[in-house]
């Protein structure tokens, strides 16, 4: 194709269109495209720093999300929130009564026809209950009329125990040690539950440790014991706080018991005075919290006065004492001591005097006026993996069992694994020496029976959560779905509300 | 309101947290604080005893915190430049001083490194 121009032209070509093109100036003039004058048209915004583009800024969309302009509430009071998490309601005014539902009672707990049943807790011991913190905020307490929990095997035997305990037969003042364990929901904590119940109706002194994690946290004051025991560490206000539940939950049990041993640490504690208010010492000053529950131990575990102050002496009830959450007990706090090195749980003098009680006595038993040791192991708080402690409750359930532990069949950490000697050594009871003092258990709460499923289901129906009629067909249904009846599970499938298709 | 070490904080703040907010104590050294006077860490100012306030405050004051420990920090700066090292001609240039690229992400450096920096 031969071009128009010769390359000789092209200088011209370069000067023609600036003549055939209408100046700048002329551009505003004469309106090119549309009939409006030019002056009118928007005059373009100057450049702000949004569109320059800067150096190395990217080029793409920059679309920036709209602030969401929303009012900030006032957060609640102090503590409020807390409470709320923790709030324990044991009554649904929606709930049907449940008619003819028997009462915990001497009677009833160790009644074994009523196996299977829902027995109420009775309502002058809900204060007690609470105060000792036996209630905990997820169980299912707020969906009934009125507390109450179902009598399966374990409990059953457990009311007798307490019975012979209680009793004038020859297991009276027999003391018994258990570290109950059991999958999540297998109903751990509401045994316990059901234990402190009996032993107020027994009229016994319960202590209890509701949440052991709290005590390793780092969420209480500490402070070294005193300068001789530099490594040992009391911790005053959870001390102060175990007085207080002892006290308030205890009080008809302890006003009627007096001071009658001698007290050299504690000059507040005057001979006579009732073993109530030499609790609540501790209560009010926290700083001889310590002191004042080893007096009111000394005192509740003495078998007779000392000489001179016999005529203020009762006979001792017996003692139970309830753990939940033991496996937090077994590893290190998150305490630091002062060289900021973690302190072992079994440091904590607290610990220390629960754990000590496992062991069997010197020369008398750990508790010499009788009682039970339970403590149970937590699945809801968290509790940490501590090898040590699943391979030192099989080394229990083996030592039980009769099993020698110099025998190859005695269970032993597998070798080379990290374990933690203070555990095994907390948890190795031997045979006691004393008659009445019975030898460390491993309980394994397991899920209910069928026919226990059914009362406990029944006992849905009759308060209005579960519309169907409860025969064998649906309690089978229901027992295998609650993996073979364990009892949180039941209760999630009975509450579980069934809307007709 | 507590005082320790001449500054006033609220009782509702956290032992921890008030440490913290001296110059030169961070985590780790305000948590070994902690435990030497075996205060909790989730301790709450109001809750400190008289004594632990003063201990606090007592080794504290035995501490390089706050301007002294600036003065130390700037004293360095201005020795490394006048000993004629690298690092004390990287700081005066306004570079980065421990051998990172400088053709891009200097601009930490070019904020902060300077003889008389700020802390």
């Amino acid at each position: 194709m031969v071009s128009p121009l010769c390359w000789g032209c092209l200088t011209l070509l370069r000067q023609a269109p600036r003549t055939i093109l209408p100046s700048p100036t002329a551009v505003s003039q004469a309106a090119a495209f549309h009939t409006s004058a030019a002056i009118y048209a928007r005059v373009p915004a100057p450049r702000g720093r949004d569109s320059a583009v800067g150096y190395r800024r990217s080029t793409s969309a920059n679309i920036k999300k709209k602030r969401k302009v929303s009012e900030r509430a006032r957060p609640p009071p102090v503590g409020e929130r807390k409470a709320l998490r923790k709030r324990i309601v044991l009554s649904n005014p929606n709930a049907l009564e449940v008619e003819g539902m028997p009462e915990l009672s001497e009677e009833t707990m160790v009644d074994s026809r009523l196996r299977g049943t829902v027995v109420g807790l009775p309502v002058p011991m809900l204060d007690q209950l609470r105060a000792v913190q036996a209630f905990k905020p997820k169980q299912g307490w707020s969906i009934f009329r009125r507390p109450g929990t179902v009598l399966r095997r374990e409990t059953l035997e457990m009311g007798r125990l307490f019975e012979n305990i209680s009793g004038e037969g020859e297991d009276r003042g027999v003391v018994i040690k258990r570290i109950i364990s059991g999958q999540r929901k297998s109903g751990k904590s509401v045994h316990l539950l059901q234990a402190m119940a009996m032993g107020f109706i027994k009229k016994w002194v319960v202590f209890t440790v509701p949440e052991a994690g709290e005590l390793v946290s780092a969420t209480n004051s500490y402070a070294p014991l005193s300068d001789e025991n530099p490594h040992l560490y009391v911790q005053n206000e959870a001390t102060a706080a175990l007085l207080s539940r002892t006290a308030a939950a205890n009080k008809a049990v302890l006003s009627k018991l007096r001071v009658s041993q001698h007290h050299p640490t504690l000059s507040a504690a005057k001979p006579g005075m009732t073993l109530e208010d030499l609790a609540k010492i501790g209560v009010q000053d926290p700083a001889s919290a310590w002191t004042v529950f080893q007096a009111l131990w000394l005192e509740l575990t003495s078998t007779s006065a000392v000489p001179g102050l016999e005529k203020n002496f009762t006979p001792r009830p017996p003692i139970l004492v309830t753990v939940d959450g033991l496996a937090h007990w077994m590893t290190h706090s998150k305490y630091r001591s002062a060289q900021f090195e973690p302190i072992h749980a079994h440091d904590l003098v607290f610990v220390r005097h629960f754990l000590s009680l496992l062991k069997p006595g010197q020369d008398k038993p750990t508790l010499p006026n009788g009682g039970a040791l339970l403590y149970a192991t937590s699945t809801t708080t968290n509790p940490p993996s501590v090898y040590s402690f699943d391979v030192a409750l099989k080394q229990v359930a083996a030592r039980h069992a009769g099993v020698d532990p110099s025998s190859p069949e005695f269970p032993q950490p597998e070798a080379y694994s990290k374990t933690d000697p203070r555990v095994f050594e907390a948890l190795s009871s031997p045979k006691p020496t004393a008659a009445k003092e019975g030898m460390l258990e491993h309980q394994v709460l397991g899920g209910v029976t069928r026919d226990e499923a059914r009362g406990f289901l029944e006992y849905f129906a009759r308060s209005g959560l579960l519309r169907e009629t409860i025969n064998d067909e649906l309690v089978g249904e229901k027992w295998t779905l609650a993996g073979g009846g364990v009892i949180g599970e039941l209760e999630r499938l009975g509450r579980r509300v069934r809307v007709a298709a | 309101m507590v005082f320790i070490l001449g500054v006033n904080f609220p009782e509702r703040n956290l032992v921890k947290k008030a440490l913290q907010s001296f110059f030169g104590i961070g985590n780790d050294t305000s948590a070994r604080l902690l435990a030497r006077f075996h205060i909790h860490p989730t301790c709450k100012v109001g809750e400190l005893a008289n004594k632990q306030v003063l201990d606090l405050t007592a080794a504290l004051s035995d501490m390089k915190i706050e301007n002294d420990l600036r003065r130390q920090i700037l004293e360095d700066i201005k020795r490394l430049k006048e000993t004629g090292t690298i690092r004390g001609r990287r700081h005066a240039l306004g570079l980065p001083v421990r051998g990172q690229r400088t053709r891009t992400q200097i601009k930490t450096a070019i904020k902060l490194n300077r003889i008389e920096r700020r802390l």
